[in-house]
């Protein structure tokens, strides 16, 4: 690109590109590792083959509920959320008025409020309503943290729109309802699977909102922050491989779903 | 009924804020015209074609349709479609499913809708690509994609939004012809509008000219090439040189008008009545210009001016010349003509032109 | 077209709104109020009463958390933006369009592992008698005490923002005009000095919003200073579990967290200011 290459620079950037990344895969390549490995506290020399973690959780009643309760709350607050997400960037594409800034700050701030006041806030909040210790609540709390994530990847999504293409389909002869079913959704059909299985992925890792949220009927990451606040025990190593091998699968059937969307068999 | 224009513009004027887009448009269209709306851009040209759409209300004033006022009334419920300058074509549909949308909008029958589309591709030659993506068509394909969608409902009327700026010179060229074959086969109303003089004095029977929100002229293609009604036609046709000055004596056969150059006879008009000492405006087409050395002899009129450059494009070139009290003029003549003189910058040239090359602008 | 919103444009938008309104905005508002209530017999009753104001403010416990919550976190926002730069500036700039595509699609991955696993995982690596510290054993070195210290929590807080300050200023450099850095350097100025006066300032709005995402997910993060850092002594966040597992003292932790919030706001204002601030007067 430029004239002026060095060689000596260009290697130690990208050295240093390398470092970065081992310093980010590190502890998640090093919690695969611990979840197969025998030794409570592992060290160097690492111990022997186990696949005792995983036979343990296995077993474990709770975490099988705590998977079920997860994947619950999952399924609806990636409902909820890419609901709430495609009325709200159909409403910034579309429409011009008084007041948006202030709509779309309220649509996409919550994600910058620390997850700590936000359980804080909404567990002190969903009690007076009657609304705290379940797992309406978890799902409320999620909403609200998903649906931002949600809006922006559909939002993307309008953007590559011709903007001629609803105007079209009215001037067809399709009313804005027809003209939503027939012309809206099927483009954005796309980001919607894609918002419908991140914000399942994310909701899956939000677990310090439903730790102070929910009482009685922990998610999976409530359970994983009782392991490490009790009794330190490998099993997270495992329930977190789990986890991750789970929200990659979200994101993966995302991406296959984002790709050439224009494509179609014909 | 069919003496009644199928549109009627009635005083209309369309605000944005401040912003007026379009000032008293007041025209009509007939059946079976091909209407065209020539400006450069942002003059308010697609804004006026919207309107007619229903995909922008009118501030003030009346849109008839076929007699009717359809004011207010929104575009789906209006028998009006347009071709749009992206096409817009549905790239999630495949080609016949685009062409049937219409149909499908208006609860056609499957069957029925099959077969009418199947008969629109096949009449713009594009049925062997029904099943096709829209991704996979060349811009002339898609182009008749975008036809056959606006017309497989048989409107009485198509409105087209500069439909082959995309397109290169060749295939829009070719797809002029299609655009005019294709109207007066069909027999109905094209509103057709465009920011290029050739796609509108090539296709239309009559052509609308725009200008900030404003009306110039309506007219044929040769009227309006002929006699522009103001400085600003006169300009936007691009070959004319404006002088203004005062009518001194009016005669029956000549005028002669007082400029700050000097004074200049021109070809009583006709159609124009002034009384002497008034201002008047009149262009000079640049292809009636000539160019000669100082001091030869010639006919009509002339002015001195200097030259400042040329434009040499194929056959023929432009020269550009100034005059000593600063206005601009160009000339426009073959090679050959031009071999006579020398016309590098700075050289200091004479302008002259006949009496009857003169057009009063009635406009002005 | 018409000013008057339609059923139509109210379906799509009023959900959200509602939503938001309801389960974000009110929320924070009632925090509000809970901060002027009182707690008598370890029951919260609705009152206003600035007594859990001044009783948090006149502590030293919280100001010195308070002090330390803000320093840890600017010292995380410019350390990470420090350590990210020449990654991002690699990839941005000495990278093809493929490698590049890559590397983002990587640096997206962490965000789908649980931050609380890889913090497990990061106490293993660190702890004393943990593999890096058997490593460096190999090596004739150590043993360092890395964990329940700010080393420990500046690392969890790495962790948990390199990725995405790493992101973020690869996407602001992408957008630096290529012609810029030529014309830099047909005006003589050498590598290092263009990416100094060009390329950054170039970035500029970027790069900050970077840094202050780091400080923003820095300063309400209650794991790495748990876990990692020790909890002793506590951050702000930390105070806020703290207190609110101990008995009803509710109205005190929205005290802390009211401030927590005046606190990002100021600074993300004062950050945005910065950011889009034009050269010139």
């Amino acid at each position: 690109m430029t004239g002026n290459r060095n060689p000596l620079i260009n290697g130690l950037l990208k050295l240093h590109i390398t470092l970065c990344l081992i310093f980010i895969f590190t502890p998640i390549a090093g919690s695969f590792v611990f979840s197969l490995n025998s030794d409570r506290f592992p060290s160097l020399p690492l111990g022997s083959f186990s696949t005792e973690w995983y036979r343990l959780i296995w077993e474990d009643p709770l975490v099988w509920a705590g998977f079920f309760n997860t994947l619950l709350v999952g399924a609806c607050v990636a409902a909820i959320a890419t609901l709430l997400g495609f009325g709200g960037a159909y409403t910034d594409f579309r429409y011009k008025f008084f007041g948006k800034p202030v709509y779309l700050a309220l649509a996409l701030l919550p994600p910058t409020i620390p997850v700590v006041i936000m359980g804080l806030a909404m567990l002190a909040f969903l009690s007076r309503v009657s609304l705290s210790g379940n797992v309406i609540s978890v799902i409320i709390a999620h909403g609200v943290m998903c649906s931002p994530f949600a809006m922006a990847i559909i939002r993307l999504r309008l953007s590559q729109m011709d903007p001629d293409l609803e105007a079209a389909a009215w001037n067809l002869g399709g009313n804005e309802w027809v003209t939503m079913r027939h012309v809206i959704i099927p483009f954005t059909k796309p980001a919607i699977y894609a918002a419908l299985f991140i914000t399942m992925a994310v909701s899956f890792d939000e677990f310090a909102v439903a730790w102070f949220v929910s009482g009685l009927n922990e998610t999976l990451p409530v359970k994983v922050l009782g392991f490490l606040q009790g009794q330190v025990s490998p099993r997270i190593n495992a329930i977190g491989s789990l986890a991750f091998v789970s929200s990659i699968s979200f994101i993966v059937i995302a991406q296959i779903l984002m790709r050439n969307p224009e494509s179609k068999p014909s | 009924m069919l003496d009644t224009p199928i549109v009627h513009f009635d005083n209309v004027v369309k605000k944005f804020g401040s912003f007026t887009a379009v000032e008293k448009a007041d025209f009509q269209i007939a059946r079976g015209e091909f209407l065209a709306i020539m400006g450069s851009s942002g003059c308010g040209k697609t804004t006026t074609l919207r309107m007619l759409a229903g995909l922008e209300d009118p501030t003030e004033g009346n849109i008839l349709l076929d007699g009717k006022k359809i004011n207010g009334k929104p575009t789906w419920e209006r028998d009006t479609p347009m071709v749009w300058q992206s096409l817009a074509l549905f790239p999630f549909l495949t080609v016949q499913e685009n062409v049937e949308f219409s149909l499908k909008m208006r609860k056609v029958p499957k069957g029925e809708r099959r077969e009418r589309a199947r008969k629109w591709l096949d009449r713009l030659g594009i049925l062997e690509f029904a099943d096709r993506n829209i991704s996979q068509l060349s811009g002339g394909q898609r182009q008749r994609v975008a036809l056959a969608r606006s017309l497989v409902t048989e409107p009485k009327i198509l409105l087209l939004d500069e439909p082959l700026s995309a397109l290169d010179a060749h295939l829009k060229v070719r797809m002029q012809s299609v655009l005019s074959g294709l109207q007066k086969d069909l027999g109905i109303t094209f509103v057709y509008v465009t920011h290029s003089m050739s796609e509108a004095f090539s296709m239309a029977d009559r052509v609308v000219i725009m200008s900030r929100g404003k009306i110039e002229q309506i007219g044929t293609p040769e009227e309006i090439y002929r006699e522009p009604r103001n400085r600003f036609v006169a300009g936007f046709l691009g070959s004319s040189n404006v002088f203004d000055g005062r009518l001194k004596s009016s005669g029956n056969e000549v005028w002669q008008i007082e400029t700050e150059h000097s004074s200049f006879n021109l070809k009583a008009p006709s159609e124009v009545q002034k009384t002497d000492g008034s201002p008047v405006a009149f262009a000079v087409s640049s292809e009636n210009m000539s160019l000669a050395t100082i001091g030869t002899p010639w006919a009509g009129n002339s002015i001195e001016a200097t030259v400042v450059g040329g434009e040499f494009a194929g056959a023929s070139a432009t020269v550009f010349l100034e005059t000593d009290q600063g206005q601009e003029l160009k000339v426009q003549k073959g090679h050959d003509e031009l071999k006579t003189v020398d016309i590098r910058a700075g050289q200091k040239l004479l302008v002259h032109w006949l009496p009857e090359h003169c057009h009063v602008l009635p406009g002005e | 077209m018409n000013t008057r919103p339609s059923l139509f444009s109210l379906t799509f938008s009023l959900p959200l709104l509602i939503w938001q309104l309801a389960f974000f905005l009110f929320p924070l508002a009632f925090l509000v109020a809970l901060s002027f209530w009182t707690v008598r017999n370890f029951q919260m009753q609705p009152d206003f009463d600035t007594v859990n104001w001044v009783k948090i403010y006149s502590r030293s416990v919280f100001w010195d958390a308070y002090f330390r919550t803000l320093l840890l976190a600017s010292a995380s926002a410019v350390l990470i933006s420090l350590t990210a730069f020449p990654a991002s500036y690699a990839i941005s700039f000495k990278l093809g369009e493929n490698a590049k595509r890559w590397m983002i699609f990587v640096l997206i991955i962490p965000f789908f592992t649980s931050y609380l696993v890889r913090v497990y995982s990061l106490q293993v690596f660190l702890s004393d008698a943990g593999i890096l510290n058997a490593f460096l054993g190999y090596l004739g070195l150590g043993p360092y005490s890395m964990l329940n210290n700010s080393f420990g929590t500046l690392t969890g807080y790495a962790t948990l923002c390199l990725p995405l300050v790493i992101l973020l200023q690869v996407f602001s450099l992408n957008f630096v005009n290529r012609d810029l850095v030529e014309a830099a350097h047909n005006m003589r100025c050498g590598r290092l000095r263009t990416v100094l006066e060009v390329i950054i300032p170039s970035a500029k709005a970027g790069l900050v919003i970077a840094g202050l995402f780091a400080f923003i997910l820095s300063f309400g993060d209650f794991v790495s200073p748990l876990y990692l850092g020790g909890g002793n002594p506590p951050t702000l966040s930390i105070m806020i579990t703290d207190i609110t597992k101990s008995g009803q003292q509710w109205p005190r932790a929205a005290v802390v967290a009211l401030t927590m919030i005046a606190t990002l706001l100021t600074v993300a204002f004062a950050a945005i200011k910065f950011a889009y601030r034009e050269a010139g007067k």
